[in-house]
């Protein structure tokens, strides 16, 4: 089936590559493609189409058209055209029932035209509106593209790469050689970037093959390069993507043997195939008709040339049979023939220059949309910039001949002549509402061979012009793109505190907090809990955000800041703060330490650190105070040991007196713990006697194994989030985000002594005394369960079958043996013992309202 | 004023029962390779203030003009400290380090100017510090995402291999 060896051609006759296609061995050479080896092992029929299933061959033979597009080793879509064969490649047609030549979907070709047509499924499938996911299965298994292997998982690799160049060439055609070669003469630092795989050139670098995107904003230019994806940043970006040769709209334009010059070329030159026996050419421009010589030299007679710039037909209309090219008819004329080369002139390829924020504007003379107005780090070259030999503007369409079938104006989606007239009957008179309805240029060709011709037929349609129609927006990306190059490496940036590892090999489960992972529990989180209670627990509270504020104004920086006091407080002594937004809104919580008299140490919540930083920052820098801040939250880890037995455990490591007197609750103390210099803060948010230890990241896992190893016949155990979520619902101490949200004030969540309206200001000052004007609309209370059971998250709280609240916090306390929660309720049941029902499973519970914490209301145990 | 010596690494001190362990939050993702160097117990120190006061025999990164970090082996932290000038942090403990050879792998990992190092932008999404040395790079981050970031370069590197 090849010709004799020709001048130029690609393939390496003395180098056979064999790969299977539908149930054969295919046998091509070196430089071909899996397209240009089917072709020459006789195969002509390359897939069937996305709605009627009809036969389609090697249309344009260069990766545009939809034509040749099956599944490669498992990966659909992929355009055989230009894919090099590989040694055992696997190739399956795809989008068919049976073979491409017996697909049985090929009925709705038959059959289906009359109650197909143009939107169809928007018309006849909406009712009853409960079958519609029927329906869609049903239009989804007999129309569309290729199938993914749902059960896949990655098989290829697929890497990001970011590139800097001073000058990066798009397209490695003529004019884009020229331009990147001046370019690197002048000394410049050039990248040409080129999809069908241009040479190297001793100048510059050649990336190919590659194909660009799309062009975003700051000159980035995301280049597909199979496996990695270069993003490139260039100070200047050349585009040569040249032209694309268009399609003519004639009745039987899709048949099998309709072909675009550049198939033609690609077949007879590089890979030495002869395209048929007897062709008829149709040009618009030169180009077109110069293919004669190159089929003739192939030994194909060439019957027919048709130039439309001198004379074009009326009438122009392919016959056909089993979906193959037969004849052709020309004004009354049929000539017989296997092979139509068609060309309607060529469209400068502007997509990405649009992109980038070109004008386009139709040339009517000439028949082509052209860019200008390019912004000033964008130059087009060549064909691209519309530099091109005078060509005919082709008639929007051809009158046809009895049996010649339809005219489709974009072949990835099937829409035809009739399908565009009609939609445009129907109103969709506009280019961006008709592209939308008949979906004509949005499939896999991306408007390259319907663009132009779509707008000249609405233009005749609408008895107007194609400037006055205009052009659609040309969007990213120009060339499909698999979404895993896109996604690149599946990594998921991770904090871990520094004794994380231990946590594991403890079998911890783990647990998301924003970035954090988490101890959830190690066991089972009633028992940890309930042996903080009864002995010594630990846990890792690392992530907690944790700042240092320095400075002769630091005092004044956090009253400014909460709107609790600091500036009265004893140096190695603790304060609880609520942070507030300008509008009085809970932002955060933590401690205070003061640490010295221009230093105080502040304690975040784990995943608002960073909010919280940035918050210290942005009011540094407004107010201009002597004050640094300083973002100590990995430096630092921090565990926490809480129980009774906590002190027991601490006077073995610590070198401090650890009664109640050397520390007591809400001191701040230096000392070593087991040789570990440490800030020791005597809190206790889980409400049994606490302390804990701040010191360098470093050593998070040794003292970690230092508490359990010299804890360990105090039956000390590690405790998770869980079991510490527990703990503090026991003691009422709110978590920020759980129990507040972004409308809650500390006022109504019930901690006014935090508000000291009497300072002269603070961040959310004058809402603080709206809220204390306009009266209390909910209060955060505590509430227990009457009967055990444990109320939703989030639950209903109901009075009179009207809502009066929500639950934000619920738990069994293995230490109390009741179920207890926090909830937002209206004013009038803010008070101890108030009865209110919760909706749970569909019914409702009863519970009693409490404001005083549910463990140790009197704070006896923190302060022992 | 407290001198925050809980934040210093080499102030902790082997005595009696005691010897505490300085680990590295790259050593499990690093274990058994070669490719990639662990610097994380470089001594790392960040000064505030007049950085054009600094005057010490070391490696000083001046971070914006009135920040900078003093890169420094391990045993000269605690004299470094006392002789910098501005508000003095020891950060040893809050960043990791690795040193990594080419510069394919930081075009992998970073979208930084590689002409224009030393910087501060993202690797592997993470804010970091990056200097360079020829066709060495070293890299530092927070120490929260050190396993993460370790993970990422080791993939990356094989993925040039």
């Amino acid at each position: 089936m090849r010709l004799p060896e020709q001048l130029n051609e690609r393939i390496d006759r003395s180098r056979p590559v064999r790969f299977f296609f539908a149930g054969r061995v295919v046998e091509g050479f070196e430089g071909d493609t899996i397209g240009s080896a089917l072709f020459a092992s006789g195969q002509r029929v390359f897939s069937r189409s996305f709605k009627y299933h009809r036969r389609r061959g090697l249309l344009c033979c260069s990766g545009g058209c939809p034509n040749c597009m099956m599944r490669v080793d498992g990966v659909p879509n992929v355009r055989v055209c230009t894919e090099p064969v590989r040694e055992g490649a696997h190739v399956h047609a795809q989008n068919v029932l049976g073979s491409l030549e017996h697909d049985l979907l090929a009925a709705v070709d038959h059959f289906g035209g009359p109650f197909t047509p143009v939107g169809f499924y928007y018309r006849t499938m909406i009712r009853p509106r409960s079958l519609w996911p029927l329906y869609e299965r049903f239009l989804r298994n007999v129309a569309g593209l290729g199938r993914l292997d749902k059960h896949a998982g990655r098989t290829r690799r697929f890497d990001t790469e970011h590139r800097r160049t001073e000058v990066l060439v798009i397209g490695g055609g003529r004019s884009g050689r020229e331009a990147a070669r001046s370019a690197a003469a002048a000394g410049r630092q050039v990248v040409l970037v080129d999809e069908r795989g241009a040479p190297a050139d001793g100048a510059f670098e050649v990336l190919a093959p590659a194909r660009a995107i799309g062009i975003y904003e700051g000159g980035l230019v995301p280049v597909d390069a199979g496996n990695v994806l270069y993003r490139f940043r260039a100070e200047r970006i050349v585009v040569a993507t040249g032209a694309l040769e268009q399609p003519l709209l004639f009745p039987g334009n899709d048949l099998v043997g309709v072909h675009l010059p550049g198939a033609v070329r690609r077949l007879v030159d590089e890979w030495s195939i002869k395209p048929g026996e007897r062709a008829v050419i149709v040009s618009a421009d030169e180009r077109g008709l110069a293919v004669a010589d190159k089929l003739e030299r192939a030994g194909t007679s060439v019957v027919e040339r048709i130039d439309l710039r001198s004379a074009p037909p009326r009438q122009l209309a392919a016959r056909g049979s089993r979906g193959r090219l037969r004849s052709v008819v020309v004004d009354g004329r049929e000539i017989e023939c296997d092979l139509l080369v068609m060309s309607g002139g060529r469209q400068p390829a502007y997509s990405l220059l649009a992109q980038a924020g070109a004008r386009v504007e139709y040339d009517a003379e000439r028949g082509i949309f052209v860019p200008s107005d390019l912004p000033s780090n964008v130059e087009a070259v060549g064909s691209a910039a519309g530099e091109q030999e005078p060509a005919a503007v082709p008639a929007a369409t051809f009158e046809g001949a009895e049996g010649a079938g339809r005219c489709f104006v974009c072949v990835c989606e099937d829409v035809t002549e009739k399908d565009v007239k009609r939609a445009i009957a129907e109103g969709f008179d506009s280019i961006e509402l008709g592209k939308r309805y008949t979906t004509v240029t949005m499939g896999p060709c991306q408007g390259r061979l319907c663009h132009v011709p779509s707008i000249r037929l609405f233009a005749r349609e609408n008895e107007t012009d194609e400037k006055a129609i205009g052009t659609t927006t040309a969007r990213p990306p120009w060339a499909p793109v698999s979404l895993g190059l896109l996604a690149g490496r599946g990594h998921e940036p991770t904090k871990r505190t520094s004794i994380h590892h231990r946590h594991e090999e403890a079998g911890a489960t783990m647990m998301w907090t924003g970035f954090w992972r988490r101890a959830h529990s190690y066991e089972h989180a009633a028992n940890e809990a309930l042996n903080v209670h009864r002995g010594v627990g630990v846990i890792d509270v690392s992530t907690l955000g944790k700042l240092l504020v320095q400075g002769p104004d630091a005092a004044r920086f956090l009253e400014l800041l909460y709107p609790n006091r600091f500036g009265d407080m004893k140096v190695g002594r603790i304060r609880y703060g609520v942070l507030g937004t300008d509008a009085g809104r809970i932002m955060d919580d933590g401690t205070i330490a003061r640490l010295g008299e221009d230093q105080y140490y502040v304690t975040t919540t784990s995943t608002g650190a960073d909010t919280v930083i940035e918050w210290f920052e942005w009011w540094n820098a407004v107010w201009g105070l002597d004050v640094e801040t300083v973002n100590l939250t990995g430096a630092l880890a921090a565990v926490n040991v809480a129980g009774p037995r906590s002190r027991e455990l601490l006077g073995r490591l610590a070198q401090i007196d650890t009664s109640n007197e050397g520390i007591s609750y809400l001191d701040a103390k230096e000392t070593y713990v087991a040789g570990v210099p440490c800030l020791i803060l005597r809190i206790g948010f889980v409400g049994e006697l606490g302390y804990e230890l701040h010191f360098a990241s470093p050593y998070g896992e040794y003292l970690w194994d230092a508490l359990l190893e010299y804890g360990a016949d105090l039956g000390i155990r590690p405790f998770g989030l869980e079991p510490q979520r527990i703990l503090r619902l026991e003691k009422m101490h709110i978590l920020v985000g759980q129990d507040t949200d972004s409308e809650s004030n500390v006022l109504e969540a019930g901690m006014p002594w935090i508000a000291k309206l009497d300072k002269e200001d603070f961040v959310g000052k004058w809402a603080l005394e709206h809220v204390q004007e306009r009266g209390f609309r909910e209060q955060l209370v505590g509430f227990e369960m009457t009967d055990g059971v444990v109320p939703a998250e989030g639950g209903q709280i109901v009075l009179g079958g009207r809502p009066a609240g929500r639950v934000t916090s619920s738990r069994l306390s293995p230490q109390l043996g009741r179920a207890i929660g926090m909830a937002w309720v209206r004013p009038e049941l803010a008070h101890e013992g108030a009865e209110i029902d919760i909706k749970v499973n569909g019914g409702f519970a009863r519970a009693c309202v409490r404001l005083k914490p549910f463990f140790d209301p009197e704070g006896e145990r923190l302060r022992s | 004023m407290s001198e925050l010596h809980f934040l210093s690494p080499d102030r902790a001190r082997s005595e009696d029962l005691f010897a505490p362990r300085f680990a590295s939050p790259l050593a499990r993702v690093l274990a058994g390779t070669t490719s990639v160097l662990d610097l994380s117990q470089l001594g790392k120190i960040e000064v505030r203030g007049d950085v054009d006061a600094i005057d010490v025999e070391a490696e000083v990164v001046r971070i914006t003009p009135r920040r900078a970090l003093v890169l420094c082996p391990y045993e000269q932290c605690a004299e470094l400290r006392a002789r910098l000038p501005g508000l003095v942090i020891d950060m040893t403990g809050a960043l990791a380090g690795l040193e990594l050879e080419g510069e394919q792998a930081m075009r992998r990992l970073t979208d930084l100017d590689l002409e224009g190092l030393p910087a501060a932008g993202k690797v592997a999404e993470v804010p970091a510090l990056v200097l360079r040395d020829g066709s060495r790079f070293r890299i530092f981050f927070p120490q929260e995402f050190a396993h993460y970031v370790g993970e990422v370069v080791l993939d990356v590197l094989e993925g040039i291999e």
